[in-house]
Order: structure tokens, then sequence, then C-alpha cells
């Protein structure tokens, strides 16, 4: 008995010497870990789609390694639609070490003008995102870490306006298009103009764009006439470029 | 004459228990109270504003069964209340540590921590811990009925 107790009594010193140990060095540790996210962000395009890179780097300067670290950011409009979802990965980050990465954010304008939020091509607004970290700490704290942040949205169409028609010669009128690209990217590509009249013909001209971002766009775009038009009533944009590939805007006049 | 014997004896036997008892409350209290309060209260009113006020429960807890312990001590009674400190401390860990799951916010962060492997080891510390008073408070009664035994 006496020595089952004598035992019994070592274990537990020993163990709470460990715990009080394993606990302060896990504090000291965690005060050791060091996120750098103020790298330069860089765009690139592929497939369609913007993908904005944000280069980070993990300083793990404490005694435990982190594993299974996960960042996923959420992009969500205003009517709570996801607009893109992305996760990096890294498996693990050894103590004393510095682990550089990077975390793609990739935004589809294809999936916007799907999803129903063309507003976010004509509108500047704020988008949500949350933002997940998950990782394990020491093989034995899992921690969620998860922040909400609003990131403007700047529209590549803002603006958008139909002026005045002019009149060149009989066959041919100048409708005047102007927007200002407020995206972080610019827009290169075509728009083809159509103007449905009340005679119910159309009459079309196309034009080339080529607007860097938060310029200015104001041309007016040369309309072929076979006959005398009637009143405008509708005006139709079709626009074929990089990113809002066959977007067709359909906008009423008068 | 035999009173005053008696309460002689009593003063000679409880003078140095009440001494040890002061001087292991005084102990504990600084090394779970003042220690704390001193280098680490902002950090934790900072992070996790609740938890000073469960870190002057748990150092109030454990001064009152450091103390009780070592004035009963010799008696059944010292092991009846540490069986009682491990009980009491497998609930406050539990609750203290929301049965392993603890969430709390940073500026605009949200952060949540699973304590469960934590937890188990508090936990571990305590069954050995109760185990151990069991034993010695078997270990007493024994010897105590050997001793009449042999009478």
């Amino acid at each position: 008995m006496k020595h089952a107790i004598q035992a019994l009594g070592w274990a537990t010193t020993i163990l709470w010497i460990l715990v009080i140990l394993f606990s302060g060095t896990v504090v000291y540790s965690a005060m050791q870990i060091k996120m750098n996210f103020e790298e330069e962000h860089q765009v690139t395009t592929s497939d369609n789609a913007l993908t904005r890179s944000i280069p980070f780097s993990i300083s793990n300067g404490g005694l435990y390694e982190i594993s299974e670290l996960n960042i996923t950011t959420l992009i969500v409009a205003e009517n709570e639609t996801s607009i893109s979802r992305s996760t990096s990965l890294v498996p693990l980050i050894p103590k004393t070490s510095t682990v550089n990465e990077i975390h793609n954010i990739s935004v589809s304008l294809e999936d916007i003008l799907d999803k129903n939020l063309t507003y976010l091509l004509l509108n500047d607004t704020d988008l949500n995102v949350d933002m997940f970290i998950a990782l394990t700490y020491a093989y034995a704290i899992p921690l969620k870490i998860s922040s909400n942040l609003t990131m403007p949205w700047g529209a590549p169409l803002y603006n958008l306006a139909i002026g005045g028609i002019s009149i060149v010669s009989p066959n041919q009128v100048n409708v005047s298009l102007s927007f200002k690209n407020h995206a972080f990217f610019s827009l290169n590509g075509t728009v083809r103009l159509e103007i449905v009249d009340s005679n119910n013909r159309t009459h079309s001209g196309t034009a080339d764009i080529f607007v860097l971002s938060e310029d200015s766009y104001d041309k007016a775009i040369p309309v072929a006439m076979e006959a005398t038009p009637g009143d405008v009533v509708e005006v139709h944009l079709y626009f074929d470029e990089m990113y809002l590939e066959s977007w067709t805007l359909v906008m009423a006049i008068g | 004459m035999a009173e005053d014997k008696g309460m002689q004896m009593f003063l000679k036997k409880m003078i140095p228990k009440v001494l040890k008892a002061t001087v292991m409350g005084l102990l504990w209290f600084f090394l779970l109270y003042a220690l704390p309060t001193l280098f680490l209260s902002e950090l934790v009113e900072e992070v996790l504003p609740g938890y000073t006020q469960l870190l002057s429960i748990f150092a109030i807890v454990i001064v009152f069964f450091v103390v009780v312990s070592e004035l009963l001590a010799g008696t059944i009674f010292q092991y009846a209340f540490n069986i009682g400190k491990a009980l009491v401390f497998m609930a406050f860990f539990i609750y203290a540590l929301n049965g392993g799951f603890i969430a709390f916010d940073l500026e605009f962060v949200h952060i949540e921590a699973d304590l469960r492997v934590y937890l188990a080891m508090l936990l571990t510390i305590d069954f050995l811990g109760l185990a151990k008073s069991l034993l010695q408070a078997i270990d007493f009664l024994g010897k105590k009925t050997e001793r009449q035994l042999a009478i």
C-alpha cells in the first residue's frame, strides 16, 4: 500500500510539473509566432478569372510545431451570395522556422454574372470577406481563428451611361458611351452597341475598348443605319471582353 | 490542573499545525494568486476578461484545502478533504475550460481553442490525486484498526 501511495504521489508531482512546464512553454511559444501579410499583392488573370495573390509568411519562433494550417477566405456579396472561396494549406511549420506561402483569392466575373450579381459591374460597393484560419498547435491544441472584414469593390463599368445620339450622315449616327473603370483590373475587348427603334428595327455598331484601372471611357460609337430610324426605345450593349465574356446589358431609353 | 495540562498538550499539538498551515497557505496564495496577478493580470484581463475572477477563486479554493489539510493532518478528515479537493478541482477545471472549448475575441478577431487534450491532462492528475487520497484513507483506517486490535 505504502509503495502504491508513494508511486501515485510521485506520478502526480511529475505530471503537475510537466503540465505547468507545458502550459508555460505553450504561452511563451504562442507569443513567438509572427504572421506577416504585408507584402505587395499580385493580380494575375487566367481562365477568365482574376486572381489576387497575397504572399504571407509565418515565423514560428516557439518551441512547438504548427500543423495542418488552413487559411480560407470567403468573399460574400451584400445579399449573402458567395463570390469566391479560396483555401491555402500548409501541412507543417516546424519550430524555429519561417514558412513563406501565397494565398490566392480568385474572382470570376463569369460567376458574378451567373449568380445575378450584375450590380457589381455597375456600382461600387463593399464586399464582406470572411477569413478563417485553422491550425493545430503542439499536436495537442486545435485553434480556429475567424475574422470578418469589408473590402471595397470598384465597379468596372461605374456610371455607365448612353449619351446623346448625333446624326453624322444619313447612314450613320454616333452614340456616346461613357463609364469609369473603378475595378483593380483593366478592361480590354470590344463592345457592340445595338439600337432598337420604335419600328422594332435594330441598328448596330462596334468599338474597341481598352480602359486601364481608374481610367474613364467616353467615346462615340458609330452605328450604321440602313433606314431612317424611329424613336430609340432600347439600347443593347454586348461586351466581348476578357472578363466580361459575352455579357449583354439592355438599357431602356426614355 | 488536569485541564491545564490537557490545554497545554492541545496547544503544543496545534500551534505547529497552525503555523505550518499559515505558512503553507501564504506560500500557495503567493504562488497561485500574487505572482500570476503581478505578471499576467493585464494579459489575462485583456485576452480572457472573466478569467481573473476564476484565478482568484482557484487560489482561494487551493489555499482553503491546503490550510484545512494541514490543520487536520494525522486524522482521517485530512484524506477526506483531499478526496474532496480532487473532486472540486475536477469540477473547477471542467467549468473553467468550458468542457475543453474556449472562445474569446481579440479586437476584431474571434478565437476558438479546443483544449480537450489539456483538460484531459489536468483531469488525469486529479484522478491520480483522488486515487492516492483514497489509498491513504484506506491505509490510515487499516493501521488504526490494527492498532486497536493490538491494544
